[in-house]
């Protein structure tokens, strides 16, 4: 058992747990804004492959970030102009994204770089581990917090930053009118589309990020589909944790242990059976919220 | 009061143009400062939508619009319009329910902490001392969704008040509020136009009100302004005569007739609402064959609730329903529907049509497994379907392009009428009906209350829920006031005044025999 | 928030579309594919390729020989199918996204019975398969239909999901328990019994008999929901089904039957996969089918007609991509982004048609006012 449960699990969590959070942090700020956004699975998709374009062309990891970010922005622009200004159907725009995104990077992948299936090779520059000083040195938790690449801190830090972003601010305070009630907003002389705008772009940002960490944090390639419907567990988690940037935060973790440990039991079963585990733990992650809340509402009732 | 004060707002020949329809033909107007000005028309009559052009929600197709003398730009915006000096409380609160009374008055225009943060407590400061500025008692820190409607509108009105406006415009303020609330708003609006000398443009198809309190008063029809006139020399009837431009008379159409045996019986009913609130805490009701059972109360009371619980469209907890007799409590509409009662919601757009489906797919509904309309309840009998639509259109002047009309291209009185005739042909002893004339026009209304007392005159049992307490006091046999999922008071008609309705509906006063009960 | 949460969840069930069909509607897809092909023409004139002879090769590829044509057919009823699908749960308010996990399930439970079953008469095993195919779709489709229905969990997470699922499952049967002990398969089930297999009706294409299956499936769901009362109650509930309910109508049990029948769909088309081209489950048994008859049914409005020609036509697409690849050299993936470009274009088309019929009818109400005043004066 203890070859299973130790600390390599853990550290394990938190990195396959980091392109989720990342998507899902992004995922929120559409959310807020009203705005159901599953096209976040073909964002990620682009991201990772734009991160690796940029990477090799430029041999450095910053203009991999780079291209992920300057991608995620114009992905996040097309979305909005598409739903908000034309008005078009949330969920037909998603799924058009993410056929888009698969055929986009598969046909990129194709004619830049001549294969098939997968792209890896030295021209890649990763993005390096940064060891955090003195924390380091504590046993289990130097481990686990220290030697983490940029990303992973980056979507550690964001959690706090977006809660206090949406909760205390004043533009967090008109990005939530413009979900709940745009008119209050236009009634102020504020444009909601702009706060939707701007969620929008932040979300395709933050997801092209957890494609880059997909494929310049976590692995050093890029391969067809890697994104692994990880967008939709983004989108799950971000209902399990109801918008809330920690209670997010932890629903992806939450994701990142099951993920890992199915890795870890591969040894003892099919590993056809272990990949199911983290769609099937979604699952059930979205009805124990509908049975959460029932309970609530029942016990409300009593009061 | 004309030539006595400075032009405050100037209208010059304002058209507004939206797709199909003129909303605004030709309208030249002056309001004057520190006056009361009653704007009235019919529904769609384009009073809103003048205003709105003031305030900035839209610009006008053609003419121009002048505050204090300053023709508003081409950019014209509910911002700018503030910075000159115009606020507007909408019919609909612009508020967010999640957001505390201080977040709304202050949204987009939020005190800072620091540089970066919410400054939560300046907010609550500024709000405490405008709202002692102008005698508008809200305490900052509640959530807006919890309040009153009376307070809600407080609040709106605060939020108009905060950039320090010299023009108000209210449209329609008093449609949600109890008289007392009334009352207590036309006191606001008098002390308002006599300490700050503001000028307040009121929105509203009220008669009374507008003889209560206004200066005077614009008529608008069908996007035109007809006339204005000084209120203390016109009269209600001439005001309503010019605003449908024909003399309307207002009847009472009750025959005398006997009630006859007991059809639907509500006893104890209690139910939740969609907040998980107790909604309905032990009503009791019942009605009658040939008689219409009026509830008053104001909107948010329960009455949705009591509606929603008899059609099996909510579950109870607790209390029972007979339908002539037999237990109808928590069962389905159909079952219900199958045991005679038929309803007409209160909310037509969400629940008494299905505005994608055509105007003959909605009078099937409910029919389109009988014998009549289909081979053994599954293939459908396209002309008889066809033939029954047409007739059904016909008969209760259902005005469409054809019965493969989308229902939701029709008006508001034609969207009632489909639901009306619906409901109706299913010839149930029991109707339940509910807000039947909110947001039809007067034509309507009338046509609408002659098929409700054919109804009853036929040996209908009518539970009748209405915000209008004309409508009531027009059609209802006897009424009951509910109040905070209560009932109040009983009456029969013709034995009491609208006034003391009034305090029965706010609690004010509560029937000794009720008293006891509870 | 949780309330704007409920409320972005309840906007995923207003998807249907409300307008039809009709001739404006087709002016706009004209001119959306047009556009598509514009942008593909650059990409590829970017890349170096000639795009008159790269969309030569596609359309030839694909109706160019007798061969090609069957197989751009076969591929048309797949879609169109799927498309069927798609539509009837939608149709009363339900989306499943899941057809690609329900398909698998129905090809591996057709592999399963086309092998087991011996010694009865081809037919019987074409009729058990076929049922036993619908069983294990529609079982499979209940299961977030049940979900929505009574806990009301949003199905479009539980069906993607569920696909995942579906998929590692069957590649967990046909590499572990049911993988065949025949020589040179890698991974895969027993084949079926031969006999029981769909004949091809042109030679070496992809089209056979199981096309007549795909049209009877077609006739009777365009009956259910034209023509009879369920269908009319179907449609009723996925517009308002608050109001389906007040006015009698057991919405939820439509609900679930919608689902379970799209469900059986997607199971049958896994079915006629196995029995008329693979003869056997395999892992690859379909490449994300389901989500392109998906779009297909969506951009058509759920007009049943209109799915037919849109499937053809995106059957030409991919069916064509393929010899273009082989012939100039370009990658096929290409088309995906032309498919995606008319997806994107067809969603925002009413939204464009609106913003410019707005522009239009501003400007002229304007000249009209204008001309009126100066007349009085």
């Amino acid at each position: 058992m203890s070859s299973i449960f130790n600390v390599l699990l853990l550290q394990n969590t938190l990195r396959t747990a980091t392109p989720v959070v990342l998507a899902a942090l992004g995922c929120l700020l559409t959310q807020h804004v009203n705005i159901t956004n599953i096209g976040i699975d073909g964002m990620i998709l682009i991201g990772a492959f734009f991160a690796v374009l940029g990477s090799y062309l430029c041999g450095s990891w910053v203009m991999g970030l780079v291209f992920a970010i300057v991608m995620g922005a114009l992905l996040g622009l097309l979305y909005y102009v598409f739903v908000i200004k034309f008005g078009s159907d949330e969920f037909i725009i998603g799924v058009a994204l993410n056929i888009f995104a698969g055929g986009l990077t598969v046909f990129l992948l194709r004619t830049i770089f001549q294969v098939k299936g997968s792209f890896s090779g030295p021209g890649i520059v990763p993005l390096p581990t940064i060891d955090i000083p003195l924390i380091e040195d504590i046993p289990i938790l130097g481990t686990l917090l220290s030697g983490n690449t940029l990303l992973v801190y980056l979507s550690w830090i964001l959690v706090p930053l977006i809660w206090a972003f949406i909760y205390k601010t004043p533009t967090g305070l008109h990005l939530r009118a413009a979900g709940e009630y745009p008119d209050a907003l236009t009634a102020s002389g504020k444009s909601p589309d702009k706060m939707k705008c701007l969620a929008s772009v932040l979300c395709g940002i933050l997801s092209c990020l957890a494609g880059a960490h997909l494929s310049l944090g976590y692995l050093t390639m890029f391969s067809e589909n890697m994104s692994a419907a990880r967008g939709y567990v983004a989108f799950a988690c971000v209902i399990f944790g109801r918008g809330n940037p920690p209670k997010v935060f932890f629903a992806a973790l939450l994701f990142g242990f099951i993920s890992a440990l199915g890795l870890r039991m591969q040894k003892y079963m099919p590993s056809d059976i272990t990949s199911m585990a983290p769609y099937v733990v979604t699952i059930v992650m979205m009805v124990v919220v509908v049975l959460w809340e029932r309970r609530k509402k029942q016990r409300g009732q009593g009061a | 009061m004309q030539g006595m004060g400075t032009e405050v707002v100037r209208f010059e020949h304002v058209s507004k143009q939206y797709p199909g329809v003129l909303a605004n033909n030709d309208v030249t107007l002056s309001i004057i400062k520190g006056e009361v000005f009653a704007l009235v028309g019919e529904n769609g009559a384009g009073k809103s939508t003048l205003m709105n052009l003031l305030y900035g929600l839209g610009q006008p197709t053609m003419g121009d619009i002048f505050i204090g003398g300053e023709k508003i730009s081409a950019q014209h915006n509910p911002e700018r319009a503030m910075q000159m000096g115009v606020s507007m409380v909408h019919q609909h609160f612009k508020l967010v329910p999640s957001f505390t009374v201080a977040q709304n008055i202050l949204l987009g225009h939020e005190p800072k902490r620091g540089r970066v943060f919410l400054g939560t407590e300046k907010s609550n400061e500024i709000v405490r001392e405008l709202s002692k500025a102008y005698g508008l008692y809200v305490n900052p820190t509640d959530t807006v969704g919890e309040l009153s409607v009376g307070l809600q509108q407080r609040v709106e009105i605060l939020k108009a008040l905060r950039t320090g406006a010299d023009v108000l415009i209210l449209d329609e303020p008093t449609a949600v509020l109890t008289p007392q609330e009334t009352d207590e708003l036309f006191a606001v609006i008098r002390r308002i136009v006599a300490e700050k000398n503001m000028t307040v443009i009121l929105i509203t198809h009220k008669l009374p009100e507008v003889m209560h309190v206004s200066d005077r008063v614009g008529v608008m029809r069908r996007g035109k302004l007809e006339q204005v006139l000084i209120t203390a020399d016109t009269s209600e009837r001439e005001i309503a005569s010019l605003m449908v431009g024909r003399d309307v008379i207002f009847d009472d159409l009750r025959t005398d007739q006997p009630a006859g045996e007991e059809r639907l019986r509500i006893e104890g009913l209690c139910a939740s609402s969609d907040r998980n609130l107790p909604a309905l805490r032990g009503v009791d009701i019942t009605v009658h064959a040939g008689e219409i059972v009026g509830v008053c109360g104001v909107e948010g009371n329960g009455q949705t609730e009591l509606a929603e619980c008899i059609m099996g469209m909510r579950p109870q907890t607790g209390g029972a329903v007979l339908l002539s007799g037999k237990d109808i409590s928590n069962t389905d509409p159909r079952a219900i529907r199958s045991l005679g009662m038929s309803y007409i919601p209160e909310d037509r757009v969400s629940m008494g049509v299905d505005t994608k489906a055509s105007v003959q797919e909605n009078l099937l509904l409910g029919k389109q497994r009988t014998k009549a309309f289909s081979f053994f309840g599954i293939h459908q009998r396209r002309g008889q379907i066809k033939e029954y639509a047409n007739e059904l259109t016909k008969r209760y002047d259902i005005r469409t392009s054809g019965t493969d009309e989308l229902v939701q291209s029709l008006s508001g009185g034609n969207m009632q009428k489909v639901v009306i005739a619906r409901e109706f042909s299913f010839d149930a002893p029991v109707l339940l009906i509910s807000q039947p004339t909110r947001g039809v026009d007067i034509g309507a209304i009338e046509f609408i209350h002659e098929h409700i007392i054919e109804k009853r005159n036929e040996g209908c049992a009518i539970l009748l829920i209405s915000a209008d307490l004309d409508e009531l006091l027009r059609l209802g046999d006897r009424l009951v006031t509910i109040f905070e999922g209560k009932i109040t008071g009983r009456f029969n008609a013709g034995e009491i005044d609208k006034q003391e309705i009034g305090f029965y509906m706010t609690g004010g006063k509560q029937d000794t025999k009720e008293g006891e009960r509870l | 928030m949780s309330n704007s949460l409920s409320q972005s969840i309840r906007a995923l069930f207003r998807l249907k579309p409300t307008q039809k069909v009709n001739r404006d509607y087709l002016v706009s897809l004209f001119t959306a594919v047009a556009l598509a092909f514009a942008v593909g023409a650059v990409i590829m004139l970017a890349c170096g390729y000639n795009p008159i002879e790269c969309y030569g090769a596609l359309f030839s590829g694909s109706l160019g020989k007798p061969r090609a044509l069957g197989n751009t057919l076969a591929k048309t009823a797949t879609l169109f199918l799927t498309g069927l699908a798609m539509s009837v749960a939608a149709k009363a308010g339900v989306f499943n996204v899941g057809g690609e996990g329900q398909l698998y399930m129905g090809a591996m439970a057709a592999a399963v019975v086309g092998a087991q079953v011996k010694g009865a008469p081809a037919w019987v095993v074409v009729v058990l398969a076929l049922l036993a195919a619908m069983l294990a779709g529609g079982l499979y489709a209940l299961l977030p239909g049940l979900l929505k229905v009574k806990l009301k969990v949003d199905e479009v997470i539980t069906t993607i999901m569920l696909n995942s699922v579906a998929i590692f499952f069957c590649s967990y049967l046909a590499n572990g328990p049911l993988k065949t002990a025949e020589r040179g398969i890698a991974t895969g089930t027993d084949s079926i019994m031969k006999a029981a297999a769909f004949t091809p009706l042109i030679k070496l294409s992809n089209l056979n008999t199981g096309i007549f299956y795909a049209a009877a499936m077609a006739l009777f769901v365009w009956y259910l929901m034209s023509r009879s009362s369920i269908g009319f109650e179907m449609k009723l509930t996925g517009d308002n089904d608050r109001f389906a309910k007040y006015g009698g109508i057991h919405t939820g049990k439509l609900m679930l039957w919608s689902m379970v029948l799209s469900g059986a769909i997607c199971g049958m088309v896994g079915m006629l996969e196995i029995f008329g081209l693979h003869r056997r489950f395999i892992t690859t048994v379909s490449n994300e089918f389901y989500f392109d008859g998906m779009l297909v049914a969506m951009i058509m409005r759920y007009n049943p007609f209109g799915v037919i020609l849109m499937s053809f036509f995106f059957a030409i697409l991919n069916i064509g991509s393929k010899s273009m690849e082989l012939t100039a050299g370009i990658s096929s993936e290409l088309i995906l982004i032309v498919q995606s470009i008319i997806i994107f274009f067809m969603a925002a088309e009413g939204g464009i048609r609106k913003m410019l019929s707005e522009r239009a009818l501003n400007k002229r109400a304007r000249a009209e006012l204008a001309g009126k005043e100066v007349g009085v004066k």
